[in-house]
């Protein structure tokens, strides 16, 4: 078993798809948040001596194509059904995570057959709150370095350094901000139709929450899970909006315990 | 030559301390720092000025700027139908609605022909293709600013000439089953098209549309190669070469008795660019769909990397030419044009200040180096200038310097 996982390019109907693939066992397919998800991020080795992960990036994001008139979070739902298609087998743990969460939620509110059990952490794309209260911080409209100290626990350590990154780094992580912005503008990164629709979710699910989450706050899961008939809410402490990295050893134990228990 | 006069009732009233502390101050600042009471005085200074350009034979133009302290014109339309009904004989470049930022086209369309109709016949509709802190003032998405744009004035243009309406409008953008305005526009088949643009991809589809292309303080090199897109759009489509009253160019104007006058008088318009320019960079560098992802290891960068500085370079110089332009309008421009002085605003070619005979040959030169135009836009008043100043700028700009340059048409060479 290799440490870091592989990128390879795929055709997902009809789009060139970069995924990153590692580990054995069950699959486990990934999507990722505002960013892409790094091929050496701690917690993808640590998952891969668990479950056999495939992490796509999402058209317009990363290496992958996005076609013309692709631009919309109905656009991406049913790309993420095709990726659960795609996925080898019968069976598959969804994992999305913030952004890649919403996504989750969305496909798994059509109920694919595949789909054994759903996974989001710190997910967007629901409004709880009354109309003049932000469930999700404007990471558009605020000033970078206050999106940088509400996203992470420990920022110094684990949000990026623009002055260490590559050029090549700096260039995706630019793409998929552009990304990001186009699909989830307006309105910011909710569909206000989805908490109407998370009941017909029939999948084990599991919510998991970064403690110092201030992008969205834990309330925020909490209420999430609530509106999931089959949900378990779990906190991880000295974690932010990416418990994913910045606790990669309990994020992966919480997710491997919960994909055991089928 | 044309003139047009332009005030953008900028507010320069607020504390420095307020502006020193606030890290943008447009679209952000909280409105209480604007006294509606100052406002209605500006208002109808900016408006005596319109009054005393249409007087001594100027036109005049109006912009639209959001929640700032660079312009109080939050709503061009508003401000051009009172223009439209107080002056007489000058035309009225409205510089512009903000159309991709705008929910409904149709009724800009409106808003337009009844200010056509007001005016008898005098307006002229400037498209601006917005950006930065507007996006955030407007909810605009700005991955989709220039599509919005684009099929926006598509749908207007089609609303202000069809005269066997309704027609339906499935767009990409904007959809409307029922188009149908009443008035239409009082010119025939509509009033003429600007748009205020500077990257040379623009430029080239201005040309193609025939759309009279204004650049807004570029300086003569910016100008010359967007110009030259547009001439080159209108060859290769087979289309009538471009006439010098389809360029226009947008400069700080002041013109004193004397160059000391002009040059201090002058100097006052900067204050646009020293003090209300100032906006976060999540509203300008940073604001997605703003440059390239290429140019990200230059945006995103504190510092050069060692031993990444050639490719990020590399990077760079290999991006289409046009997005390189927006590029440098999108972050350095900026910075640069905050710290500017009024010596180096002259020799930029984005200010023309001095006495008449000194502000005439600015402007020759500047159209010696970017190529002749026949529409002078005139950012006449910004800042702590004062009303009564103002007034005199324009009026001996009016006697003094635009027969001059209509008189010397031959000095600048037709555009090939």
């Amino acid at each position: 078993m290799t440490a870091v996982g592989e990128k390879l390019l795929a055709t997902i109907g009809g789009i060139s798809v970069e995924i990153l693939q590692g580990g054995v066992g069950k699959p486990a397919l990934l999507l990722h948040g505002f960013q892409t998800i790094g091929q050496k991020a701690p917690f993808l080795s640590e998952l891969a001596k668990h479950c056999s992960y495939l992490a796509p990036s999402l058209p317009g994001f990363g290496a992958s194509e996005r076609p013309e008139n692709f631009d919309t979070i109905y656009d991406l739902v049913r790309h993420t059904l095709d990726l659960i298609d795609a996925v080898p087998g019968d069976s598959v743990t969804l994992i999305g995570f913030s952004f890649g969460g919403w996504l989750a939620a969305e496909a798994a509110v059509t109920r694919p057959a595949k789909l054994a059990r759903l996974i989001l952490v710190d997910p967007v794309g629901i409004r709880i709150s009354d109309r003049e209260t932000r469930d999700v911080l404007d990471i558009f409209n605020v000033h970078p370095d206050v999106v940088r100290t509400k996203t992470f626990f420990d920022p110094d350590r684990f949000a990026p350094d623009f002055n260490a990154l590559s050029d090549d780094e700096l260039i995706t992580y630019a793409r998929n901000r552009d990304a990001l912005c186009l699909y989830t503008w307006n309105p910011l990164l909710y569909n206000p139709q989805l908490k109407g629709w998370l009941r017909r979710i029939s999948s084990p699910t599991l919510v998991v929450w970064g403690a110092a989450d201030r992008v969205v706050v834990p309330d925020y899961g909490r209420a999430y899970a609530r509106l999931i008939p089959n949900a378990r809410f779990t906190l991880i402490e000295n974690a932010g909006h990416q418990p994913e990295i910045e606790q990669p050893v309990n994020f992966v134990a919480q997710v491997v315990e919960f994909m055991r228990g089928d | 030559m044309r003139a047009f006069y332009g005030c953008e009732v900028t507010y320069p009233f607020v504390a420095p301390q307020v502006l020193d502390a606030a890290d943008s101050v447009r679209a952000s600042l909280p409105n209480k720092y604007c006294d509606p009471k100052i406002a209605a005085d500006l208002y109808h200074e900016t408006l005596d000025e319109y009054l005393v350009a249409d007087d001594v034979g100027l036109d005049v133009m109006a912009t639209e700027h959001h929640a700032g302290i660079n312009s109080l014109i939050g709503s061009n339309p508003t401000f051009v139908g009172i223009i439209a009904r107080q002056t007489r004989k000058a035309r009225i470049l409205s510089l512009g609605t903000l159309i991709s930022l705008r929910s409904d086209p149709v009724r800009i369309a409106e808003e337009y022909a009844m200010i056509d109709v007001i005016s008898r016949g005098r307006l002229e509709i400037g498209l601006v293709k917005s950006g930065g802190s507007e996006m955030a003032s407007n909810n605009g998405n700005p991955m989709q600013n220039e599509d919005r744009l684009w099929e926006g004035i598509d749908l207007i243009s089609k609303a202000l000439t069809q005269r066997d309406g309704p027609f339906s409008w499935e767009g990409k953008y904007f959809t409307h089953r029922h188009v149908n305005i009443w008035p239409g526009p009082y010119q025939q088949p509509m009033p003429r098209l600007w748009a205020a643009t500077g990257d040379p991809r623009s430029a080239a589809e201005c040309g193609r549309r025939g759309i009279v292309n204004t650049l807004v303080l570029r300086g003569p090199e910016g100008t010359r190669k967007a110009w030259d897109a547009y001439k080159r759009a209108r060859r290769e489509a087979g289309l009538p070469p471009a006439t010098r009253d389809m360029f226009g160019y947008a400069a700080m104007v002041y013109v004193g008795e004397t160059d000391e006058e002009g040059m201090r008088i002058g100097s006052k318009i900067l204050w646009f660019l020293n003090t209300s320019l100032k906006t976060a960079p999540q509203m300008s560098k940073f604001l997605p769909g703003t440059v390239p992802p290429e140019a990200a290891p230059q945006i995103y960068r504190g510092k050069p990397r060692d031993g990444e500085t050639g490719d990020a370079k590399k990077a760079s110089s290999e991006l289409p030419q046009g997005d390189q332009e927006v590029t440098k309008s999108a972050s350095q421009n900026a910075a640069a044009l905050m710290s500017i002085t009024a010596e180096q605003a002259i020799a930029q070619g984005i200010l023309f200040a001095g006495n008449p005979d000194t502000v005439f040959r600015q402007i020759i030169d500047f159209q010696r180096k970017a190529g002749p135009f026949g529409n002078l836009n005139i950012i006449g008043r910004s800042g702590f200038l004062t009303h009564r100043e103002a007034v005199k700028g324009i009026k001996l700009f009016a006697r003094e310097v635009l027969p001059r340059l209509e008189a010397a048409r031959a000095e600048v060479q037709e555009v090939a």
